[in-house]
């Protein structure tokens, strides 16, 4: 062994007894603190499919380890794959994540090399050319972890996104946990170790160089008692000494340290009395923190960094729109979400990302995603593990939001929601915030404490199968404006059931755009068919109001219609009503195994396939909205372009477009509920703004009957009915094709 | 308190009403049926009395348009009895005739307050809640938006609303019957999970009441739509055609040369 990591270099054997002595104590308070916490997970219910909680583990682990699931996984938990649309972020992150983690890897390589390798066996693991790359990997990681939380300083303290204020309520036991502090000085304190006790090998070398034989250079190591310093055999000391006398340095390996390096060659100037001195002080300082830090984990929002890649390994896989529903009359206390919901509410890192992009917070309402989830978080923490049936509800007795968070959360909270999926896609650690809120919406429902707006239109499905309280008769009155037939499918085959959704049939202005998008197809020659006054509402957004009852209701009526119906696909212009027929409805029924198609993806084909042949190319400027339901749910984002494209329009996009973009505010039953007192504006308007402030932009084209409605409404309130139109895609394939 | 509250199916409006062929009733087999909104009202109200004072509230309708599910409505909102009074016709009684029969039903109830909606849209020779007093011999009020427990035992307080924005809160004395306008808050929503539960869980009382009911004195002629006096005329398109629309029928009237 020419030479190795330095063992306990300057640590007397008190100091080191001391160490072992802390070390099962911290290893003790961190197992404590991580069964306590993991245990509170498991208070909650079993996920869809029941079973034991091993058996749903043993499932969710088996999901999780599918070629594609475990890809995502690695993407997302050791490359924060999920930040990508925030380069400061990702790189922050980056830095911090893989500077901890090869910190912690050398620390674990050093306790191997220190514990195992040394002391059972006499030898070293970092020794020679290994350990050389080893101190250097640990120097370049060390300093990127400092750059990371000097970034992630930066934005908390100078940039001060409000997304990283504190949570109004109490969340882990101890909140104010000064966690990148604690990083930051134990990596910083690392490296004024490592600098010292190179310093101390420069002023042994320097004496050395003075010293003219080895006679005399022993004599000097002898002096600084360096030996002393080496933690191994007599004889390997003898070797070292050797060594340092031929080769005239204490430590070869230190310009593979160059961090630590640069910081010895500061430090130099020091005695060596005080170099050792300080050394040990710092030393300890050092195993401190990090012990602190490791007892802190489980306590602190710092638990994070192992509850957030589990809830990322352990996502529920299958389609994002198919919302699971285990607890019908929704969710009162803690006890009432999943296990798999309480590990998420647990991952949350507190970043707010979720908040940043809500439609909800963003407008002035009483909603962010973000101090939901910690919320239910500070309360899963202080429920105690056994049910003696007093776990205080979740449900605030206020209908309004207080000004500081006592761990309820209030139905206007709840209402506040569009469920656009924004936050959940932003999330970078897989929080389902639209989940955990619509399950206590449910509570609210059966409690009766809804929206008078939405009560309406909830009656109005009950009764009549559709929200605009219509004769179910009246829901094939468009077809009255149309010069050709669609056929009744109830009585022939057509190749398209076009599945109206009730917007399309009853809206009087999105009626018109309905029946342009026919003539549309009508003239590409399609074979199209309709339900008439059997089709009820598909039931996406009272599912997601949080009336289960009233979804399986519609959904079983429609199955029945369908069951009796003759066609080969289903098509609708309806986003809402494209989510919930092609992953909610019964997998067994009528749909099972026939696409559900939404009409910008038809016109899509058809133009691809020249079967549609625009006349004229439409000379004008354009932004797209992508609909919550269609893009973020479905991810269909190219076909829409691909027809605008195809008309020779110019397309400029909006900042907040694809998977960022910004809801119209109807989602989750919100068009139905009445204007929230006090919001700085409705999400439609802010979105308009957004598309008005693109240079050149006239037209706003949508792809969804709510859209077309909601922002022909906005564009009036925010008086640019000159300025921007709302056009329906079909609407303008339709002048393309006029010439 | 023991509320009796009494529930009225009347035609969904949301159709068009069909005459019978022999043009002096409607077509009751074309129509559809909707709870009685006064009726809804009535419900919640006794409901809000029983959550804030306890007590039972007994829900009773005839068996007539559809009532089965807004029974079962009735019984998961918080109904304690339902009450289903079989019918020997396929038409709605006449308001007398109904009073009499429900007046049957709720005299051994011994309720303390009968609570309905201060009218239906399809009566005929009155309106039932006084008739219902009367059967009952109880004080009357009507058009109540509001009822709370009374200063004593035995009253209640209701509030009654006059035409030119006018109130009074009246002490009732009870036994009473209540005409209800509207309740202290709006009928509350029953998520169809409940009804379904409530469908399994709850057993309708089906008493067999005889009620003497006196014949009526009204007898309908002929029921037919109405005959439009006058009308207004729509007028669409662009703004040049909808002023030139307004400037033509200005001339033929006259007002303009």
């Amino acid at each position: 062994m020419d030479y190795a990591r330095p063992i306990m270099w300057n640590v007397p054997h008190w100091a080191a007894i001391t160490l072992y002595i802390l070390i099962p104590i911290v290893i003790g308070l961190f197992l404590f603190g991580l069964i306590w916490r993991v245990r509170k997970w498991f208070i909650g219910q079993a996920e869809p499919g029941g079973g034991n909680l091993f058996r749903q583990l043993w499932q969710a682990l088996k999901e999780a380890l599918q070629p594609r699931q475990l890809v995502e996984f690695v993407r997302d938990a050791f490359f924060q794959g999920r930040l990508k649309r925030d380069p400061y972020s990702l790189l922050m992150h980056l830095a911090i994540f893989w500077g901890m983690v090869i910190l912690f890897i050398g620390t674990a390589l050093a306790t191997i090399d220190q514990d195992f390798a040394y002391l059972l066996f006499n030898t070293q693991l970092l020794q020679g050319g290994f350990y050389l790359w080893f101190e250097l990997a640990l120097d370049v990681f060390g300093v990127a972890l400092i750059l990371g939380l000097g970034m992630a300083a930066y934005r908390r303290y100078l940039v001060r996104p409000k997304r990283l204020e504190p949570p109004p309520g109490p969340v882990s036991l101890w909140d104010k946990f000064p966690f990148l502090t604690f990083l930051f000085l134990i990596a910083v304190t690392g490296f004024v170790i490592e600098g010292l006790r190179i310093a101390e090998g420069f002023h042994v070398e320097k004496q050395i160089a003075t010293a003219d034989t080895a006679e005399a250079k022993g004599r000097v190591l002898d002096q600084v008692a360096l030996r002393e310093q080496f933690e191994m055999s007599p004889e390997q000391k003898d070797v070292q000494m050797k060594r340092i006398t031929a080769e005239g340095k204490v430590f070869p390996a230190a310009a593979w340290a160059p961090a630590g390096y640069g910081i010895a060659k500061l430090l130099a100037p020091l005695p060596l009395g005080s170099l050792r001195t300080v050394h040990a002080v710092v030393w300890w300082v050092h195993g401190l923190l990090a012990f602190g830090l490791i007892v802190a984990i489980p306590y602190t929002k710092a638990f994070h960094l192992l509850a957030s890649p589990l809830n990322l390994l352990l996502r529920k896989p299958g389609p994002v729109g198919r919302l699971p529903v285990v607890m019908e009359s929704g969710v009162d206390s803690v006890r009432d979400y999943t296990w798999r919901q309480l590990l998420e509410v647990d991952a949350c890192t507190w970043c707010g990302k979720c908040q940043e992009v809500c439609p909800g917070y963003n407008t002035g309402f009483p909603l962010s995603p973000r101090d939901f989830v910690l919320a239910v978080d500070g309360r899963l923490l202080r429920t105690p593990f056994k049910d003696d049936g007093e776990t205080p509800s979740l449900h605030s007795p206020h209908p309004d939001p207080l000004p500081k968070g006592e761990g309820t959360i209030s139905s206007a909270v709840l209402w506040s929601c569009c469920t656009c999926r924004a936050c959940e896609e932003i999330c970078p650690v897989g929080v389902e915030h639209p989940r955990l809120i619509i399950d206590m919406r449910r509570r609210l429902v059966d409690q009766g404490q809804i929206d008078e707006g939405v009560q309406d239109a909830l009656m109005n499905f009950q009764r009549y199968g559709n929200s605009f309280g219509q004769s179910p008769r009246k829901r094939g009155d468009w077809l009255k404006g149309l010069d050709f037939q669609l056929k009744d499918v109830r009585r022939e085959e057509a190749e398209y059931l076009w599945f109206l959704g009730d917007y399309a049939a009853y809206d009087q202005r999105a009626r018109a755009v309905t029946q342009t998008i026919a003539r549309v197809l009508h003239r590409a020659g399609q074979d199209l068919g309709v339900l008439l006054e059997k089709e009820q509402n598909a039931g996406n957004d009272v599912r997601r109001i949080g009336e289960e009852g009233l979804f399986g209701m519609l959904r079983d009526k429609n199955e029945k219609a369908l069951e009796g119906a003759k066609f080969r696909k289903v098509l609708t212009t309806d986003p809402h009503t494209y989510n919930t027929l092609k992953n909610e409805y019964n997998g067994e029924g009528a749909i099972a195994g026939r696409p559900v198609v939404h009409y910008t993806e038809l016109l899509d084909e058809l133009l691809q396939r020249g079967t549609l042949r625009p006349a004229r190319r439409l000379d004008v400027t354009i932004t797209y909205h992508d609909p919550c339901y269609l893009g973020r749910f479905n991810g269909v984002y190219d076909a829409p372009r691909r027809v605008l494209t195809a008309l020779g329009v110019r397309l400029v996009e909006m900042p907040r477009c694809r998977e960022n973009s910004f809801c119209c505010g109807a989602g989750g039953g919100r068009i139905w509920m009445k204007d929230t007192p006090g919001i700085e504006e409705r999400p439609a308007e802010n979105r308009v703004k957004e598309a008005l402030r693109l240079p050149g932009v006239r037209c706003l084209a949508v792809a969804c009957p709510k859209d077309f409605v909601m922002f022909q409404d906005a564009v009036k309130t925010v008086g640019a009915e000159d300025r921007l139109r709302v056009a329906d895609l079909g609407e303008l394939v339709f002048e393309a094709l006029e010439g | 308190m023991n509320i009796a509250v009494v529930l009225r199916q009347v035609p969904d409006l949301i159709e068009p009403l069909e005459v019978a062929g022999s043009g002096q009733a409607l077509d009751w087999g074309a129509a559809s049926f909707i709870l009685n909104e006064s009726d809804d009202h009535a419900l919640e109200q006794a409901l809000l009395l029983k959550e804030a004072g306890g007590g039972t509230v007994t829900v009773l309708a005839l068996d007539f348009g559809e009532v089965d599910n807004t029974l079962y409505a009735a019984a998961a909102k918080g109904a304690d009895r339902i009450i289903k009074l079989p019918m020997d016709q396929d038409t709605p009684p006449s308001p007398q005739a109904a009073a009499a029969r429900f007046a049957e039903a709720i005299k051994p109830l011994s309720a303390d307050l009968v609570l309905v909606g201060v009218q239906a849209h399809d009566e005929l020779d009155g309106v039932l809640p006084p008739y219902l007093a009367a059967a009952l011999t109880a004080p009357y009020a009507g058009v109540i938006r509001g009822v709370k427990a009374g200063p004593e035992a035995g009253t209640v307080t209701a509030f009654k609303e006059f035409p030119g924005a006018v109130m009074a809160r009246l002490t009732v004395k009870l036994p009473a019957v209540l005409g209800i306008l509207g309740a202290d808050q709006p009928p509350r929503y029953v998520p169809v999970s409940r009804i379904r539960g409530a469908m399994k869980s709850t057993t309708f009382e089906e008493p067999e009441v005889a009620a003497s009911v006196p014949e009526s004195r009204v007898a309908v002629d002929k029921m037919y739509p109405p005959v439009s006096a006058a009308h207004a005329e729509m007028l669409s398109g662009g703004e040049d055609e909808v002023a030139a629309g307004i400037v033509k029928i200005l001339a033929e009237k006259g007002i303009i040369k």
